[in-house]
C-alpha cells in the first residue's frame, strides 16, 4: 500500500521501522515456550556468543561439532507436578525458533536446548518456561451435582454447533479482506474479466459409454492479477505480456496433482521485485 | 420480570479498533478505519438506541468499547479530523444528489445525503462530539451494558510474564472508571482468548463475567451440564458465557449468512473507483490514489463481476433487513423452546459479533438490529433480551467448570496470532515486557516527576506493542506493512526510553515528541507492570 502514512519514509524523515531494524538477539542465553493449540507449541531461543564459546571450550571443538543439538521436550502431568517422559527433536541452534508437535494434548510441557555427545552424554544448555496445552475434546470428568447422561451430552454438543468451532469472525474478515485486496488490484479501473466467459474447447467426449448416459468434466485454471503497468511480469520463467492497465489473465490446463505457479513482477528499472506463489492441488475422482 | 419467557437472548457486540492516530501527518490513510466505523457503526447504533428509547421500546444489549476505541473517541485531534471527514461526505453527497438525478442511483444518493447529515447532527449538535456520553446514558438507563477489554487488545495466552496480563487489565479498568465513573462488571478478553488462571486477575478487578468461544466451555472440566446455554463459574468465581454457534453461523456464514443477500448493498463497488477522477479527487487522500469513499450505489446482485452489479434500492434492502430480523427471531424462539424442553432450565443464548460487522461490512446490519429489537418487543413472548448481569441475578447458582485455553480465531486457539508470518514479534515483545517489569520494580517508589513521565511513556509504548491487531493484520495480509511498522516503532521507542533511563540521560525533546504521538492513556499507571502489584491481583 502506498499512502501518505502507510509505509514510506515520512516528510519528517522517519526512522527505519522495518522488521529488520530490530536486533537479531539480546545477548542473553534464554529460551521461551508459547502454546499454539492442543498439539503445537512454539519455542524461540538465543544462545549468547559467550555461552557458546565456553561450551565449546568445555567439551572441545570436535566434540561440539559431532554432538547432536536437540530440543528436549519434557511432558508433565497437567498440574506440572509429575514428569511423565521426554523426547528429543534434533535442531540447529542457529534456527533460533521451532514449532513443536506433541503427541498428547492437555499436558504441561517444558523444553530445554541441549547437546548429546557422541558417547551419549546429555548436556543441558537452557530451559524454557512451562506451558499447559489445552485439551482438544470433551472432558471425562463429570460432577455429581450437575450430572447429565452421556447421550444427552452428545446431543448438547451437537446443538451447540461443535462443528462450527473456529469458524469465527477471523474467517470472514480474512476472506473479505482478501477479496478486497484482490478486487482492488484487479478491478480498480472497472475492467472486469470474468471466469465465466471461458469456453471449454478442451473438453472432448471421451469414452462415451455404450449405455448412452455419459458425463465428461474437466477443469482449468485462470491465473489473474495486476501490477504496475510498466513492470515485467513472469509466470515461471515465461514473460507475460500485460494489458495496458497492468492487469493480466492467463488460462492453464490443470492436471491432477500439485501445480506450483510462481508469479514474479520486476519493476521497469529492475530494482524492485515482488512475488506471489500459488500452489494448486487437483484431485479428480470418478464414481459410478 | 414476568415469567412467561422460556429463555433469554444475550446480544454482544465487540467494538474495537487499534489505536491509530498520526499527528505527524496531515492526512493518514489508516485513520479512516476509525472515521468509517464511527459513521457506519457506532453513531448509527446510538441513533437506533435513541429511537427505541423515545418510542418506549425496551431492549438490552451488551457492548465492549475497548480502551483504544474510547481513547480515540475522546481524542481532540481525531475529533477534528472526524468532523472534517463528515463535512466532506456531506459536500460530496449533496453534489451526488444533483448528479444522479434521473438515474437509477438517485434514491441511494438521497439516502446517503440524509444519512451523513443525520450523523453530523447527532455527533456535533446532540452529543457535542462526545459519543461516549451517549453510550454512558444508555448504560445508566439499564439498556446497555458496557464492558471493557484488555487495555490495548493484548492477547493474554501469549504473554509469558503475568505482569503483562496485570498491566492489560489494570490499565483497562482504570480507563473504564475514568470514562464511565464506575468499575466494569464484564470484560471482553481480546480475541476471546482465555488462559486458565487469568480469571483470578479479573476477579481482583471486580469483573464478574467474560465471554468464551463455544469449545472454551464445552471442553472444560468437569463437563458443563448445560453446554453453552448457561454460564459457568471459573474456579475464581468469575462467570463465563459461551458463544452460541447456531446464531453466529446464521450471520457469519459466507454461503447462508444474511449479509450475502443479493438485495443488500455491495461493499466493493464504491464511487471512489467509479466516478470521474477529477470529480472524486477532492474526496480521496492527499496521495490521490483511488480508494473507497464509503458511498456505494450497487447491490450484491448475485455471483457476478463488479461491472455487472445492479443499482441498489434502499427500500428493498430495508424490507429484507426486516425479513431477516424476523427470521432470526423466529429461529431463536424455536431454538429456545427446544433448549428449554431439553435442558429443563431457561437457557441463555449468547450471540456475539464484531460490532463493525453491523454497518461497515453489512451496511443494513444496524437496521437489522433495530428491527430485531422492535420485533422481540412487540411480536412474541418466548424470548427475552437480557444482559449477563441480569441473568446472573436470576440464576446465581451455576456449575463450576475450568474452561480450556481458547480463542475465537481461526481453528479456535492461538494460531492466528502465532504463525510463520508473525512469530518473530514475540522475541522483541517479551524482551520489552521483561525490561518494563524490571523498570517498574526498580522505580516502584520513585517520586521524580521526570522519571515518572518517562516510565509512563515506556508503559504506553509497551502496551501499544502488545496489541493483538498487529499480529492479526500480519496473518490476514492486509495492512501488513503498517502493522509491522507500528509494532517495530513501539518496540524501538520503548527501547530508546529504556536506554535513556538506564544511562540517566533523558532527552526531553524525544520524550515530548513521543508523548505527543503516542498519547493513549493520559494517566497510565506504569506500576501495573510491577511484580508486587501483579502478585496482589493474582490470588
Amino acid at each position: 500500500m502506498s499512502s501518505p502514512g502507510s509505509g514510506k519514509i515520512g516528510p519528517t524523515g522517519e526512522p527505519d521501522y522495518s522488521a529488520k531494524s530490530l536486533p537479531e538477539g539480546y545477548g542473553k542465553t534464554e529460551a521461551f515456550l508459547l502454546p499454539r493449540d492442543p498439539f503445537w507449541m512454539f519455542t524461540y531461543w538465543e544462545i549468547s556468543e559467550n555461552r557458546l564459546k565456553n561450551l565449546i571450550k568445555e567439551i572441545g571443538a570436535n566434540e561440539y561439532e559431532e554432538s547432536k543439538k536437540v530440543i528436549r521436550v519434557y511432558k508433565m502431568s497437567e498440574d506440572g507436578n509429575k514428569l511423565e517422559g521426554f523426547f528429543d527433536i534434533p535442531v540447529l541452534f542457529e534456527a533460533k525458533n521451532w514449532y513443536i508437535n506433541v503427541p498428547e494434548c492437555g499436558k504441561c510441557y517444558e523444553c530445554e536446548l541441549g547437546l548429546i555427545t557422541k558417547d551419549g552424554r546429555y548436556l543441558p544448555i537452557v530451559k524454557t518456561n512451562r506451558v499447559v496445552l489445552p485439551r482438544a475434546g470433551v472432558s471425562d470428568v463429570i460432577d455429581e451435582k450437575w450430572m447429565s447422561v452421556n447421550q444427552e451430552f452428545e446431543k448438547l454438543l451437537e446443538i451447540s454447533g461443535v462443528e462450527y468451532i473456529g469458524k469465527g469472525s477471523l474467517d470472514i474478515a480474512k476472506s473479505l479482506a482478501q477479496r478486497w485486496e484482490m478486487l482492488k488490484a484487479v478491478f480498480s479501473r472497472i475492467t472486469s474479466f470474468g471466469v465465466s466467459s471461458i469456453s471449454s474447447q478442451s473438453l472432448q467426449k471421451q469414452e462415451i459409454k455404450e449405455k448412452g448416459f455419459w458425463l465428461v468434466a474437466d477443469c482449468e485454471l485462470v491465473v489473474y492479477g495486476a501490477t504496475q503497468s510498466d513492470a515485467n511480469l513472469y509466470i515461471g520463467d515465461r514473460k507475460i505480456k500485460l494489458n495496458p492497465d497492468g492487469t493480466f489473465a492467463l488460462r492453464y490446463a490443470l492436471p491432477d496433482g500439485d501445480t506450483l505457479i510462481p508469479i514474479k513482477a520486476v519493476s521497469k528499472d529492475g530494482d524492485m521485485e515482488k512475488g506471489v506463489s500459488i500452489k494448486v492441488i487437483r484431485e479428480t475422482k470418478k464414481y459410478e | 420480570m414476568n415469567n412467561q419467557e422460556l429463555g433469554y437472548l444475550c446480544l454482544v457486540l465487540h467494538a474495537h479498533l487499534p489505536f491509530v492516530r498520526h499527528p505527524e501527518y496531515p492526512d493518514f490513510l489508516e485513520e479512516d478505519w476509525f472515521f468509517e466505523a464511527m459513521c457506519e457503526t457506532y453513531i448509527p447504533l446510538l441513533d437506533i438506541y435513541e429511537r427505541l428509547v423515545s418510542e418506549g421500546i425496551d431492549f438490552r444489549i451488551t457492548m465492549s468499547l475497548t480502551p483504544p476505541l474510547c481513547n480515540m473517541m475522546s481524542d481532540q485531534l481525531l475529533k477534528e479530523r472526524l468532523k472534517n471527514y463528515i463535512y466532506k461526505r456531506i459536500e460530496l453527497t449533496e453534489k451526488e444528489v444533483i448528479r444522479t438525478q434521473n438515474t437509477p442511483f438517485h434514491k441511494a444518493a438521497l439516502m446517503y445525503e440524509r444519512r451523513f447529515k443525520r450523523i453530523r447532527e447527532l455527533y456535533e449538535d446532540y452529543y457535542k462530539e462526545n459519543v461516549l456520553n451517549g453510550f454512558k446514558k444508555f448504560q445508566e438507563m439499564g439498556k446497555l451494558e458496557i464492558i471493557t477489554c484488555c487495555a490495548t487488545h493484548g492477547f493474554l495466552p501469549l504473554q509469558i510474564r503475568k505482569e503483562a496480563v496485570n498491566a492489560q487489565l489494570k490499565i483497562a479498568t482504570d480507563d473504564y472508571f475514568q470514562r464511565f465513573q464506575r468499575m466494569p462488571r464484564g470484560i471482553w478478553l481480546a480475541e476471546c482468548a482465555y488462559n486458565p488462571g487469568d480469571d483470578y486477575f479479573l476477579k481482583n478487578y471486580g469483573i464478574r463475567f467474560f465471554f468464551l468461544e463455544t469449545h472454551g466451555i464445552l471442553y472444560g472440566t468437569p463437563r458443563p451440564r448445560y453446554g453453552v446455554y448457561a454460564p459457568i463459574y471459573c474456579p475464581s468465581g468469575v462467570a463465563a458465557f459461551g458463544r452460541d454457534m447456531e446464531s453466529a453461523h446464521q450471520v457469519w456464514s459466507a454461503e447462508m449468512g444474511y449479509p450475502g443477500d443479493y438485495r443488500y448493498r455491495e461493499f466493493y463497488r464504491d464511487i471512489g473507483y467509479d466516478l470521474d477522477y477529477e470529480y472524486i479527487k477532492p474526496y480521496l487522500h492527499s496521495d490521490g490514489v483511488r480508494r473507497n469513499v464509503g458511498i456505494k450505489y450497487h447491490k450484491i446482485t448475485g455471483r457476478v463481476s463488479l461491472g455487472e452489479k445492479q443499482p441498489y434500492d434502499p427500500d428493498d434492502a430495508r424490507e429484507v433487513a426486516s425479513i431477516h430480523a424476523g427470521n432470526f427471531m423466529f429461529n431463536r424462539e424455536r431454538q429456545i423452546e427446544y433448549l428449554y424442553s431439553f435442558l429443563g432450565r431457561k437457557p441463555i443464548v449468547v450471540s456475539m459479533y464484531d460490532a463493525e460487522l453491523f454497518g461497515h461490512w453489512w451496511f443494513e446490519g444496524p437496521m437489522f438490529l433495530e428491527y430485531l429489537f422492535r420485533k422481540i418487543y412487540y411480536d412474541q413472548k418466548t424470548i427475552k433480551l437480557i444482559t449477563p448481569i441480569e441473568y446472573l441475578s436470576i440464576y446465581p447458582d451455576n456449575q463450576v467448570v475450568q474452561p480450556i485455553m481458547s480463542s475465537w480465531g481461526d481453528k479456535g486457539y492461538n494460531e492466528v496470532w502465532l504463525n510463520g508470518s508473525n512469530d518473530w514479534i514475540y522475541r522483541h515483545l517479551h524482551k520489552a515486557i521483561e525490561r518494563m517489569v524490571e523498570l517498574a520494580n526498580r522505580f516502584y517508589s520513585n517520586t521524580d516527576t521526570k522519571i515518572d513521565r518517562v516510565l509512563k511513556q515506556c508503559a504506553r509504548e509497551v502496551v501499544l506493542a502488545q496489541s493483538s491487531d498487529w499480529p492479526f493484520l500480519m496473518t490476514v495480509g492486509t495492512a501488513k506493512t503498517y502493522s509491522t511498522r507500528r509494532f517495530v516503532a513501539h518496540i524501538q521507542r520503548f527501547t530508546k526510553l529504556w536506554e535513556m533511563i538506564n544511562q540517566n540521560n533523558i532527552d526531553e525533546a524525544y520524550l515530548s515528541d513521543l508523548e505527543w504521538r503516542d498519547n493513549i492513556f493520559p494517566n497510565i499507571d506504569w506500576r501495573a507492570f510491577s511484580t508486587i502489584e501483579t502478585e496482589k491481583r493474582n490470588k
